[in-house]
């Protein structure tokens, strides 16, 4: 697809659905399952992701639309927890099972173990929500501290804190979980800058 | 020669390799007299180094069938009404299968009332009833709408009049006073 950044006359021409599936959906399951730790959840993110993009492709103005996608994957994957933390903080109310119904498979966290390095994932699994967006944009998917402060609607400061933070947890909690994980050569990747 | 320790922010810059000019230099100079913010920056490459080490996840073929497969069971629309001030209107659970079929009339009614006629007359009488009120709430502060913006904007409201289940949203747009 090709996205046309001159500001007169934006010619953009919708690419096909299978292209968009082909060229995209690897990197949107991606993200979904490192940010919501297992399959079940990071399918249901995938698709969702996939239901947005399909009703509005024809809006789609264009930008980039990797970023796009990052943006309805995260924020979906942000309003999944909050419905989880509100449903779990509330008496859980008689129509229960039919509020959950709508939402997919339950919260049960089965890990994957072929697919992700597990001790990994349980310690991004335990970052809070937010420090494990910023960590998981930034570390795993590259983006650059601008781009997720856009994506994530906050400022780059609050960027580079989260990203501080949930690094020093993550740490903590891969030291704690299996020490053996530190690199081998310890001293390759700090001898830079 | 006591510098200011790095803050946090800057500790995930630096070892990101993205501070520029003086504030690079100025966390090189501290880094290097400064074991603790050293540590701190080796801390969050490690973190790094960490989590790219770990595999990517494949994706499910399965997946891959399902997503290719949503233009033929996904709605193009999200509803754009739910439902109606007093709760009997309930579009959004229709609409799946409203978008799937395609909308066929009967050539004799392309030109003439697309509405059953209770529908017409409920939708009336709504219009009616706010054009009343909208001419109301609009007479005292009379300078800057004129009317025919003020009803404009509220007729739309209309569009949540009771109506029956064959009513589409493209029919329900009809009703707009000046309708395109």
């Amino acid at each position: 697809m090709t996205v046309d950044s001159t500001s007169d006359a934006p010619v953009w021409v919708p690419p096909t659905w299978d292209a968009v599936v082909r060229e995209h959906a690897d990197r949107v399951y991606r993200l979904a399952y490192r940010l919501s730790g297992n399959r079940a959840d990071a399918e249901d993110l995938t698709q969702e992701t996939f239901v947005r993009v399909f009703r509005s492709l024809t809006e789609y103005k264009p930008g980039t639309f990797e970023g796009w996608l990052h943006r309805i994957t995260t924020n979906l994957f942000l309003d999944m927890v909050r419905r989880r933390q509100r449903i779990r903080f509330d008496a859980l109310p008689e129509d229960v099972g039919d509020r959950l119904a709508g939402t997919g498979p339950g919260p049960e966290q089965s890990y994957d173990q072929m697919h992700l390095d597990p001790e990994i994932q349980a310690a991004l699994d335990d970052l809070p929500p937010d420090f494990r967006v910023a960590v998981v944009l930034c570390d795993l998917e590259q983006l650059s501290y601008e781009e997720i402060a856009a994506t994530l609607g906050i400022k780059v400061g609050t960027v580079r804190s989260r990203i501080h933070r949930g690094r020093v947890l993550l740490r903590a909690a891969l030291a704690h979980r299996a020490p053996g994980l530190r690199p081998v050569e310890p001293g390759v990747a700090m001898s830079d800058v | 020669m006591t510098s200011q320790h790095l803050s946090d922010e800057a500790v995930a810059a630096f070892a990101d390799g993205v501070l520029t000019g003086h504030a690079r230099a100025r966390a090189m100079r501290h880094t290097a007299e400064c074991a603790e913010c050293d540590a701190a920056v080796r801390e969050q490459r490690l973190a790094v180094l960490a989590l790219r080490s770990a595999p990517a996840p494949a994706l499910p073929s399965g997946l891959v069938d399902r997503l290719r497969g949503l233009p033929g069971t996904t709605p193009l629309h999200a509803p754009s009404t739910t439902v109606a001030p007093d709760g009997s209107l309930m579009l959004s659970t229709m609409a799946p299968t409203a978008a799937l079929v395609p909308i066929t009339r009967p050539a004799s009614a392309r030109h003439g009332h697309r509405i059953r006629p209770l529908a017409t007359t409920a939708a009336l009488l709504a219009v009616a009833g706010v054009l009343t009120s909208g001419a109301v709430l609009a007479e005292p502060n009379a300078p800057a709408p004129g009317n025919g913006t003020t009803l404009r904007d509220v007729a739309p409201s209309t569009t949540t009049v009771p109506i029956s289940p064959e009513l589409t949203f493209g029919t329900v747009t009809l009703l707009r006073p000046g309708g395109r």
